[in-house]
């Protein structure tokens, strides 16, 4: 059983997904994957609708989202249990370990911390790596282009300050 | 605050599935299976994973940026000729830059340090990773945040400046200009080398 393809592979495979969901035998919109996270917050703290905008704005998006999330979820649960059998339980990643240190507690904490203002950041520009990064740059949008060089810089900049470069004191 | 009115989390759950039922973006069996291939393809590829992405940040692991420009130019050039040909259209997200350069900022620093994005981190809890679903409610404690300040947090985000695509702005030259911009996204993926971090916890990856 295959367990892995590689990224050209995976590359050629988005690009068909990406322009099957934009086609109008598909959904006739793009990807997204980050404002369905807002939505379930106002579920889950039961937030009434009527009284926060955002909430009615991102109703139908959101929805949208949320089902294909469902799908995401599910889909991937069966094959990690089943065929890629990658289902373990972690707290922290090897490169965590390699990288940065061995405290569970560090993980935990810098992950909900991180966990909390992607969500905001997201938020904020309008989209993430669905909605900007592939979906928006595949539609050739300036706003996706600003983002994408954005996320980039910031992107390489933290991984270099925050994670060190030799592992001699690890172990 | 709990459970008032007819709203209760069964009914917008419901009403969920509604509205996409209503909606003309697919079937909610359609949408689903979006999901799923979705999912597989990231599975697959294996960029969910925190050596793929916060290995892309220290330059260890290229996988993530290959693939990425990659589908994005060859999806840029078949979307143009799929729109020529009605087959599809353009939903283009405004210019807000204020949005753009701060949540931006803040989406690089918080990817390198969680190791995931909101489409990648689904398949990873899916896969019984205990770090991202503390991740995951630290998401929707930001997500209540920013719901909760959206009037303020709008201000930040600054006015729409418009929705400005390459198509628009090289409007008599469009074919030409996508063509290029594919072209050069496709042959940067080829040109980056590959390296990549090997999970060496994961029994899978000793391939």
């Amino acid at each position: 059983m295959i367990k892995k393809i590689p990224w050209w592979l995976g590359g050629i495979l988005m690009a068909l997904l990406l322009l099957f969901t934009f086609s109008v035998i598909g959904a006739n919109r793009p990807i997204g994957a980050s404002t369905y996270v807002p939505y379930f917050a106002g579920i889950l703290f039961d937030l009434d609708p009527d009284k926060y905008t955002y909430l009615k704005e991102i109703h139908n998006p959101a929805s949208w989202e949320g089902v294909m999330l469902l799908g995401v979820l599910f889909g991937s649960f069966l094959n990690a249990l089943f065929i890629t059998k990658t289902f373990r339980f972690v707290i922290v990643p090897y490169a965590w370990k390699k990288y940065k240190n061995n405290s569970a507690k560090s993980r935990l904490f810098w992950s909900f911390v991180s966990g909390f203002f992607l969500v905001i950041g997201a938020r904020l520009a309008g989209g993430c790596t669905s909605g900007h990064f592939l979906s928006g740059m595949t539609q050739t949008a300036f706003s996706s282009m600003i983002f994408g060089a954005v996320v980039m810089i910031s992107l390489i900049v933290t991984g270099k300050l925050f994670y060190k470069e030799n592992t001699n004191d690890v172990q | 605050m709990m459970y008032n009115k007819d709203t209760s989390m069964i009914d917008r759950i419901i009403s969920m599935f509604q509205t996409v039922s209503d909606e003309k973006h697919g079937s909610v069996i359609l949408v689903f299976v979006i999901g799923i291939l979705f999912g597989l393809i990231i599975q697959y590829t294996k960029v969910h994973k925190f050596e793929k992405i916060a290995g892309f940040s220290m330059l260890k692991d290229t996988v993530v940026p290959k693939m990425l420009f990659l589908a994005i130019g060859l999806a840029s050039i078949g979307l143009f000729f799929m729109i020529q040909l009605g087959w599809a259209s353009y939903h283009i997200k405004p210019i807000t830059l204020g949005g753009l350069i701060i949540g931006g900022t803040l989406f690089g620093i918080s990817m390198a340090i969680f190791g995931k994005c909101p489409g990648t981190g689904p398949v990873s809890v899916a896969e019984g990773r205990i770090d991202v679903m503390v991740g995951a409610v630290g998401g929707i404690v930001g997500g209540l945040v920013f719901t909760l300040f959206y009037d303020k947090l709008k201000i930040i985000m600054g006015s729409n400046l418009g929705k400005l695509s390459l198509t628009e702005y090289f409007e008599s030259h469009q074919g030409l200009s996508v063509l290029i911009f594919g072209l050069l996204l496709v042959a940067i993926s080829i040109a980056i080398p590959l390296v990549e971090i090997i999970d060496e916890d994961d029994p899978n990856n000793q391939l």
